[in-house]
């Protein structure tokens, strides 16, 4: 394959390409689903192909295949697509890196099992037996992507990325209503990750949980102090200050935080990073797609905004450095600013100090989801569960409720934050679609939000 | 080797196996972006690969590959029955589906599409550009040509043949306060109407600009346009009436056969023969689609299957109405081919018109109901307050909350003005008694 796309690179520069990368990608996914006892999934995917990708005229031209058997018509195609009327002329700032990596971890997928992976889900499932549970959800999922990439400048690199996540989901229902509770680790690991946990203790706890759920009252509506857990808080850095920091977003002045550079956005609790190299977190990367070296950036420093995640392309139109930040999700996709770890930083406050100095609250336990608003700055964030809180103590358990607001008039809330950061790994999509492994993670931290259930 | 010829060569080696199938696919795919108003990525996109599933004593697997090397068929087959044998046994599994006619004739391909070269894809776009006065910072469309082929030990093969558009779009004004509009296209045809997305983009985006944040709470009657009712529909009453949430007994509406679900004005049924993107005589198992009422007036009518869960009503899908490329990588899943809501005879301002104190909502963060209970917490990024049978303010920075099911059961109009949304065409509908708060 070097051969090849080594070839397919000369080739594109000799049809005219200013820069030029191929690359090749080959992603084994192994995934395991249980549902009450029955293994339902039992999969073993085989993804991989190539992409060449040609900058021409201010613009990329993509080729993407599964099989680079005429690379004379795929580098050609490339050149051809990046062709048209011209952009303005910019020069890619690229460094040239020899590089062979791979992920450290213990138990490498392909050395673990297979048995023991099949009965660790059908453990974790039988573990969540209970009456009032409806269905027990057990799940595995790794996946060991294999990567080579040249460019025209001479960077010749090869890592490996390894990923393993294992789940418990239990449904309870007292025959009116239907709960949910989940939870399990994630991580750049091998199956270590697995043999870590007390698997039975996971299920066990989850199945609780979720029958616990079902008691859990309406949450109030309206504006009020909002202990966010470290999800929450993840998902707050991601969707809205992450999103909005992704340079590509910026050089388009689609973001509200174009030009917010050394303004003062926060409080002078907040910190904001996005960090490839944490150690065994979901989305930490070896290399970007463009063969960039993963780094750490500084988005937020004590409430005052530093600056932005890079591609090879909005780095150099923002005459800055790259970071390492251009990620596509396969071969097959176009590759965009994208976050990897990202988190706020820790304070320095105990979680049961900050709820025992709240008088009328709410802490809130797991998200569901959330979504991005970088033109307007707004966060809406959908958490499973939370407790109500009167007078500095934990009270009633809340179903599940929706965080609001404009996530600039939030952060400026944000009053105590606690020492440990914790982060939580899963899929990000830019806008709808283009999903990559990330995680994002925070403090417990206590802040002014909209609550609102349905 | 062609898709057929691959199909039955996994067949072959996967002889000692009790069951198999294979399904393979290709695809070729031409995207083109835009990035601040101006055209950017162009692409190609060649697609293949495979999917084998296998099962002997009631012990089943699955493996897939792309096919990226001169013999991957026998690869996939001996992935597919390693795994199988670290499975236990599952008495659900009755086998893969048999040989059968199909009832329908869905007609889902356009060879403008297959013919189409990149600079007919850039002056769809450019049109776009031309007709929004907004600006669109971002946007895409796909174009895409699927060939597929099932075929299993029972000696069943299908064919299918489609193309597939898809489009999304963001636009932007500037003004006091920058705002958003977003649009997007699902179809079979290339029938882009390029002049009224752009001038939809413009107007989303100046509402969007406008808007104020809502203060205070009140009850009132939500009216969701299609694209932000499609996913709301799907999410509550297309989870519910999926046979494999009702054999887990998660769907609410497990064991509800005969009874009422929803208001007597909503009749709901996936029709194959109305095109759509996912449309087609087979679904991805190669069972026979057909067209179905699941809910008639309000009463249910039944579920929709795939051959796992059984009783299969042809809805074993792994095709998505977005994106052809690693098809082959996704399980089988129970999806509609197209829901339809039956039309009423409104038009959207008929609806604003009867309604007393209501919020047509232009934008959702993301428009969702939790498929267990219903519930829904959404951000109303762009909103019309309606008092007395007019738009009196937009506005945003407010939380719509109630319950999907409860709605459905709560229709007060369907409108006249369906569009597909990939696997559902929907029409304006308004619901009444949701709570609207803001700060």
């Amino acid at each position: 394959m070097h051969d090849a796309l080594l070839k397919a690179v000369r080739m594109m520069q000799k049809n005219g390409a200013e820069f030029c990368d191929a690359r090749s990608q080959i992603i084994k996914n192994i995934d395991i689903r249980s549902v009450n006892g029955d293994i339902r999934h039992l999969s073993d995917k085989t993804v991989g192909g190539v992409c060449l990708r040609a900058w021409m005229n201010g613009r990329w031209g993509y080729y993407t295949t599964t099989f680079l058997d005429d690379i004379h018509e795929a580098a050609a195609t490339a050149v051809k697509n990046a062709s048209g009327y011209p952009r303005e002329r910019i020069e890619l700032n690229v460094k040239e890196i020899k590089s062979k990596r791979t992920q450290n971890v213990k138990i490498h997928p392909d050395n673990a099992d297979m048995k023991e992976k099949v009965n660790a889900v059908l453990d974790v499932d039988s573990s969540q037996v209970r009456d009032k549970i409806l269905n027990r959800i057990g799940a595995y999922g790794e996946e060991v992507s294999k990567n080579i990439l040249i460019n025209s400048v001479g960077s010749e690199i090869e890592w490996e990325e390894v990923r393993t996540r294992f789940r418990a989901m239990s449904v309870a229902s007292d025959g009116k209503k239907m709960e949910r509770y989940y939870g399990g680790p994630d991580g750049t690991c091998g199956f270590e990750l697995v043999k870590s946990i007390d698997i039975e203790a996971l299920g066990r706890s989850v199945a609780d949980e979720a029958i616990l759920t079902l008691k859990a009252k309406r949450p109030p509506s309206g504006s009020m102090t909002v202990i966010t857990d470290p999800m929450v808080s993840g998902l707050l850095a991601h969707e809205v200050m992450g999103h909005a920091s992704e340079a590509d977003e910026v050089v388009k002045k689609r973001s509200f935080l174009s030009d917010a550079v050394g303004k003062k956005v926060a409080s002078d609790v907040i910190s904001m990073y996005d960090n490839g190299t944490v150690d065994k977190a979901h989305g930490t990367i070896l290399y970007d797609d463009e063969g960039t070296p993963a780094s750490n950036t500084c988005i937020i420093e004590n409430g005052v905004y530093k600056g932005y995640m890079h591609t090879l392309e909005s780095a150099s139109l923002m005459n800055s450095e790259p970071t390492g930040n251009g990620r596509a999700e396969n071969f097959g996709k176009r590759i965009w600013a994208r976050m990897t770890n990202t988190f706020f930083g820790p304070g320095d406050r105990t979680l049961d100090d900050i709820i025992a100095d709240t008088k009328h609250g709410i802490l809130c336990d797991k998200m569901v989801n959330g979504m991005e608003d970088p033109v307007g700055g707004g966060f809406e964030a959908k958490v499973l569960r939370g407790f109500l809180i009167k007078n500095g103590k934990i009270t009633n358990m809340l179903r599940s409720f929706t965080l609001t607001g404009r996530a600039l008039e939030i952060l400026r809330t944000t009053d105590a934050a606690t020492k440990n950061v914790e982060f939580d790994g899963g899929m990000c999509g830019k806008g709808i679609e283009d999903w990559v492994n990330v995680s994002s993670g925070g403090p417990y931290c206590r802040s002014d939000i909209i609550v609102g259930g349905g | 080797m062609n898709i057929h010829d691959i199909a039955a060569d996994a067949l072959r080696h996967a002889k000692e196996m009790e069951h198999a199938e294979c399904y393979v696919i290709e695809s070729l795919t031409h995207s083109a972006y835009i990035d601040g108003s101006r055209i950017s990525n162009v692409e190609t996109k060649i697609d293949s690969g495979m999917s084998v599933r296998v099962a002997k004593n009631n012990k089943l697997g699955r493996a897939c590959v792309t096919l990226n090397n001169k013999d991957p068929t026998e690869k996939c087959v001996r992935s597919a029955i390693r795994v199988s044998s670290f499975s236990p046994k599952n008495n659900m599994f009755k086998g893969y589906p048999l040989p059968s006619r199909p009832s329908v004739k869905a007609d889902v391909f356009d060879k403008k599409i297959n013919d189409i070269d990149e600079r007919e894809l850039k002056s769809i776009l450019s049109s776009v550009i031309g007709a929004c006065k907004a600006e669109i910072p971002r946007g895409s469309v796909r174009l895409s040509t699927i060939r597929s082929v099932v075929a299993n030990s029972n000696g069943l093969l299908t064919e299918h043949e489609s193309t597939m558009v898809y489009a999304h779009f963001t636009s932007m004004f500037r003004g006091k306060r920058n705002g958003e509009g977003t649009g997007s296209v699902h179809g079979a045809f290339l029938n882009i109407d390029a002049e009224h997305i752009g001038e939809e983009l413009e107007r989303k985006a100046k509402a969007s600009a406008s808007a104020i944040p809502f203060k205070g709470k009140e009850t009132l009657t939500m009216i969701l346009p299609p694209c932000e009712l499609g996913d709301m529909i799907m999410s509550s009453a297309g989870s519910a009436l999926n046979g494999e949430n009702v054999f887990y007994k998660r769907s609410p509406w497990t064991d509800m056969v005969g009874k009422k679900v929803a208001s007597d004005i909503l009749t709901l049924t996936d029709d194959p023969n109305v095109p759509g993107p996912l449309c087609s005589a087979f679904d991805d198992e190669g069972t026979p689609s057909q067209k179905k009422v699941l809910i008639e007036n309000g009463i249910l009518n039944g579920y929709i299957n795939d051959s796992f869960i059984g009783n299969s009503t042809g809805n074993g899908m792994r095709r998505n109405s977005e994106d052809a490329q690693n098809i082959y990588s996704s399980g089988v899943t129970i999806k509609p081919m197209n829901m339809i809501v039956r039309s009423g005879r409104c038009s959207c301002d008929d609806m604003i018109e009867q309604t007393k104190n209501g919020i047509l909502v232009e934008k959702f963060a993301w428009p969702e109901a939790d498929p267990l209970t219903g519930r829904f917490g959404l951000e109303v990024r762009c909103g019309h307050i309606i008092r007395n049978g007019k738009i009196t303010d937009t506005i945003n920075n407010a939380l719509l909350m109630g319950n999907m099911f409860d709605a459905l059961a709560h229709i007060e109009f369907i409108g006249n003005d369906a569009v597909n949304q990939g696997c559902i065409t929907t029409p304006t509908m308004s619901f009444s008694g949701v709570k609207l708060a803001g700060n």
